[in-house]
C-alpha cells in the first residue's frame, strides 16, 4: 500500500521532455538546399566575373566541364541510394570502356560504342554479383576490383596510350574520325553533344527511378536491407541491376572522355569517383542511403560545376582549388550528416 | 594428454596466409638472378620501408573499424615540410623529423574529431581529408621536388648497416623496432585491447565503459604518427621528396591496403595484427624485386588482394547462411539417431 501512496505523491505531470520540433534550418536544407546554393553560386560568379558569367562562351564551358561528372553522377547515384556508400571502380570503368571502344573501332562507329558499353556491363555485373549476392563490403571490394583491373589494363596495353587512327585500317578511318568528334560537336553551334547526352541520361534515370517498381525497391534497400529483404523483395536483383546501370553510365562517360582526350589508356578517369561523390552528396544524396533525388543530384552537378567555375574566376590556381574542393566537400558531407541526424533520419 | 596436436587444415593455413605468402615469395626469388645477394635485400627492404610505415597506420584504423585513406598524402606532405624545413630555415635533423611526426598527429587528431564528433563516416571524411592535404602539400612546394641539398650525414646513417655483417638497412630497423612497439601497445595495454574492442563491437565497447571516442581518436593519432614520421624519414633516406612520389607506378597506399587483407586483417575490425601486415609487406618488398616491369607487379598485386577478398567473402558468405539454423544440435541429432557418424 505505501508503495502505491508514495507513488501517488510522486507521480509528474506528464510531459514529454524530448525535443519534438524539427529544427527549421535542417528541413529547408534537406529539402531545397542545393537549388539555393546553385542560386548563391551564380549571383557570387556574376559579381567575380564582372558580368561575364552569363556570355555563352562561359556557359559552354560550365556545361562541358559538368557533362562527364553528369554522365557518371546520373548512374552512381543508383548505387549510392541501394546503401552501398560509393563505387571506387569508377575510374577504371571510365578507362575500361574509353579502351574497349577504341579498340574496337574496326567494327565500326556503332560497334565501338556497343563494346565499350557492354565492358560496364560486364563490370557493373562483376560488382553486382559480388556485393549484392555474395554481400562483400562495398568500398574494399570496389577498391581492391579498381586495382585488379588498372592491372589488367597495363599488363594487356603494355601501359601504352592507344590511338583510334592507328588502330583503324585503312576503312574505318571516317569511323575513327567520328568517334573523335563525338566530344565536339556543338548543336546549334552552341551546347556541346555531351551536355545533352548528360541531360537526356538524367532524364532517363530520373524516369527509372520515379516510373518503375525498381526505383520504388531500391529506396527500401537503401533505408532498411533487412527489411527490405523479409518484405519480399529481391535484393540481389536489385543491387544488381544498380550496379549495371552505374557501369553503363560510367563507361558513357569513359567513351567521351577518350573521345574528348583523343586517346585512352589507364589512367582515365582518375579522379572522377571524387567528383561524382561530391557532386552527388552536394545534391542532398544520403550516404547511408534511401534518400535523395534526381532532381536534386542534378543540382549538385551543376553546383559543382558553378563551384570550380567561380573558383577560376576568383583566379585561384590548380594547388589551391585541390584545397578549397577539400575543405568545401569536409563541409557539404558535414552538413549533409547533421541535418540528418537533426531530422531523426539517420 | 594435453599436447597441442597440430593440426593442418583451411583454418591453420588461412590464419598464417601472411607467412605462407612471403615463403611463396622466397622459393620464387631463388629462381630470379641476383636475388639473394646482400646488396639486393638490403635495398629491396629498405624501399619497401615507407609501405610498411603506411601499412602500419592503415592495419591500427581498420582493427578499430574504420578506413584511413589519408596516409598517403599525409606522408609525402611529412616528407616535403621535413625536407624543406631543413633546406630553408636550417634546421637540424633532429627537430624536422620531430615537426614531420607532429603533423602526423595533428592529421590524426583532425581525422579523429571529424570521425568521432562529426560522425562523417570514416572513408567519406579521409577523401576529402586527402584532398586538403594534397593541396596543402602542392602549395609548400609549389609542385616542385625538394631535395636533401649537401648534408648526406643523415641519409648516409639511414641507407648504411646498423649492425655489421646483417644486410639490413637502419632505416629498415628503425622501422622493424617501431612496429614491434606498436605491437606491445595493441597487445598487452589498456588501449590496444579497447582499439580492438571498439573494432570489434563499438556499441557494446561503448556500454562496457569504453571512452570509444577517445579510443578511436588515439588510434587515428596512432595511424598519423606512422604515416608521418615514416613519410619524414623516407625523404630523408631517398634524398628527395615530391608531391607525385605516390602517384607514379603503383601507389603505396594500395600496396598498404593490399597487405591489410592479405594478412588477414578483418576489414569489418576487431580483428588483426600489425605483424602480418609487416611479413605481407615485406613479401611485397620482395616481389618488386621478382618481377621487374610494374604493369606486372600491379596485376599480381592486384589478384592477390582480390583473390584473398573473394576468399573472405565467399567464408562470410556461407557462415551467415547457417546463421541461426543450430548446425552443431543437427549434427547431435545425427550421431543419437545413428545416421552418421
Amino acid at each position: 500500500m505505501s508503495e502505491v501512496k508514495k507513488n501517488e505523491n510522486t507521480t509528474a505531470p506528464k510531459v514529454d521532455t524530448r525535443k519534438m520540433e524539427i529544427n527549421k534550418f535542417s528541413l529547408l536544407f534537406n529539402k531545397m538546399g542545393i537549388w539555393i546554393i546553385v542560386i548563391a553560386l551564380m549571383i557570387l560568379g556574376m559579381i567575380v566575373s564582372k558580368g561575364q558569367f552569363f556570355t555563352s562562351s562561359n556557359i559552354q564551358s560550365i556545361l562541358e566541364a559538368v557533362a562527364l561528372t553528369g554522365m557518371v553522377c546520373s548512374g552512381l547515384f543508383y548505387v549510392t541510394y541501394s546503401g552501398n556508400m560509393t563505387d571506387m571502380s569508377v575510374p577504371i570503368t571510365m578507362a575500361f570502356g574509353g579502351v574497349m571502344a577504341i579498340q574496337c573501332i574496326n567494327f565500326g562507329f556503332i560497334g565501338a560504342i556497343l563494346a565499350g558499353v557492354l565492358t560496364g556491363v560486364v563490370i557493373g555485373l562483376i560488382n553486382g554479383f559480388m556485393i549484392g549476392k555474395m554481400r562483400a563490403n562495398a568500398i574494399i571490394w570496389t577498391l581492391a576490383l579498381n586495382l585488379l583491373l588498372s592491372g589488367v589494363i597495363r599488363v594487356v596495353w603494355q601501359g601504352k596510350m592507344l590511338y583510334a587512327e592507328k588502330i583503324a585500317d585503312e576503312a574505318h578511318q571516317n569511323s575513327a574520325n567520328l568517334f573523335y568528334s563525338i566530344s565536339r560537336t556543338y548543336i546549334g553551334g552552341i551546347i556541346s553533344l555531351m551536355a545533352i547526352v548528360m541531360l537526356v541520361m538524367f532524364v532517363i534515370s530520373w524516369l527509372i527511378l520515379t516510373q518503375t517498381g525498381f526505383g520504388q525497391k531500391l529506396k527500401i534497400i537503401g533505408t532498411n536491407y533487412e527489411v527490405a529483404r523479409f518484405s519480399g523483395i529481391d535484393c540481389t536483383k536489385q543491387i544488381i541491376t544498380a550496379y549495371v546501370i552505374n557501369g553503363v553510365c560510367s563507361s558513357i562517360a569513359g567513351i567521351f572522355y577518350a573521345a574528348l582526350r583523343k586517346c585512352a589508356s589507364y589512367e582515365n578517369g582518375t579522379g572522377y569517383d571524387f567528383d561524382a561523390l561530391t557532386a552527388i552528396l552536394l545534391g542532398g544524396v544520403a550516404l547511408t542511403g534511401g534518400k535523395g533525388s534526381m532532381v536534386g543530384t542534378f543540382g549538385g552537378v551543376l553546383a559543382y560545376g558553378l563551384l570550380n567555375n567561380c573558383l577560376s574566376w576568383i583566379g585561384l590556381g590548380t594547388y589551391t582549388k585541390y584545397l578549397v574542393q577539400g575543405i568545401v566537400f569536409l563541409f557539404i558531407v558535414w552538413m549533409n550528416t547533421y541535418s540528418n541526424r537533426k531530422l531523426g533520419k539517420a | 594428454m594435453n599436447k597441442k596436436k597440430l593440426n593442418i587444415n583451411a583454418a591453420l593455413i588461412n590464419k598464417n596466409r601472411s607467412y605462407l605468402f612471403l615463403i611463396l615469395i622466397l622459393i620464387c626469388g631463388l629462381f630470379v638472378k641476383n636475388f639473394y645477394t646482400p646488396y639486393n635485400i638490403q635495398a629491396v627492404t629498405g624501399n619497401g620501408s615507407l609501405v610498411i610505415w603506411l601499412g602500419l597506420g592503415f592495419t591500427i584504423v581498420l582493427i578499430a573499424g574504420h578506413m584511413d585513406m589519408t596516409v598517403m598524402y599525409l606522408s609525402t606532405f611529412s616528407a616535403l615540410v621535413c625536407l624543406g624545413m631543413h633546406a630553408n630555415q636550417k634546421l637540424p635533423w633532429m627537430v624536422c623529423i620531430i615537426i614531420g611526426a607532429l603533423i602526423g598527429i595533428l592529421s590524426g587528431i583532425i581525422m579523429g574529431i571529424l570521425v568521432t564528433k562529426f560522425k562523417i563516416h570514416a572513408f567519406i571524411a579521409s577523401i576529402g581529408m586527402q584532398l586538403v592535404l594534397k593541396g596543402v602539400a602542392y602549395l609548400y612546394s609549389n609542385g616542385a621536388e625538394i631535395s636533401i641539398g649537401k648534408d648526406y650525414t643523415w641519409n648516409e646513417a639511414l641507407n648504411g648497416k646498423l649492425i655489421p655483417f646483417i644486410p639490413l638497412s637502419t632505416y629498415f630497423i628503425i622501422t622493424t623496432i617501431f612496429i614491434f612497439i606498436i605491437m606491445i601497445v595493441l597487445r598487452y595495454t589498456r588501449l590496444g585491447r579497447n582499439i580492438h574492442m571498439v573494432g570489434g563491437n563499438a556499441e557494446t565497447a561503448w556500454l562496457a565503459g569504453i571512452k570509444s571516442d577517445f579510443v578511436v581518436i588515439m588510434a587515428f593519432v596512432i595511424s598519423g604518427l606512422a604515416a608521418g614520421l615514416g613519410g619524414a624519414l623516407n625523404g630523408i633516406y631517398s634524398g628527395a621528396a615530391s608531391v607525385t612520389m605516390g602517384e607514379k607506378g603503383i601507389s603505396p597506399f594500395y600496396m598498404a591496403f593490399t597487405a591489410c587483407v592479405i594478412g588477414g586483417t578483418d576489414i569489418y575490425g576487431g580483428k588483426g595484427s600489425v605483424i602480418w601486415t609487416y611479413v605481407s609487406l615485406v613479401a611485397i618488398a620482395f616481389l618488386k624485386s621478382i618481377c621487374k616491369s610494374t604493369e606486372l607487379q600491379v596485376l599480381v598485386i592486384g589478384a592477390a588482394l582480390v583473390l584473398c577478398l573473394v576468399y573472405e567473402t565467399v567464408a562470410k558468405y556461407n557462415r551467415d547462411k547457417v546463421v541461426g539454423r543450430r548446425p552443431n544440435l543437427m549434427l547431435e541429432y545425427k550421431k543419437e539417431a545413428g545416421i552418421e557418424k
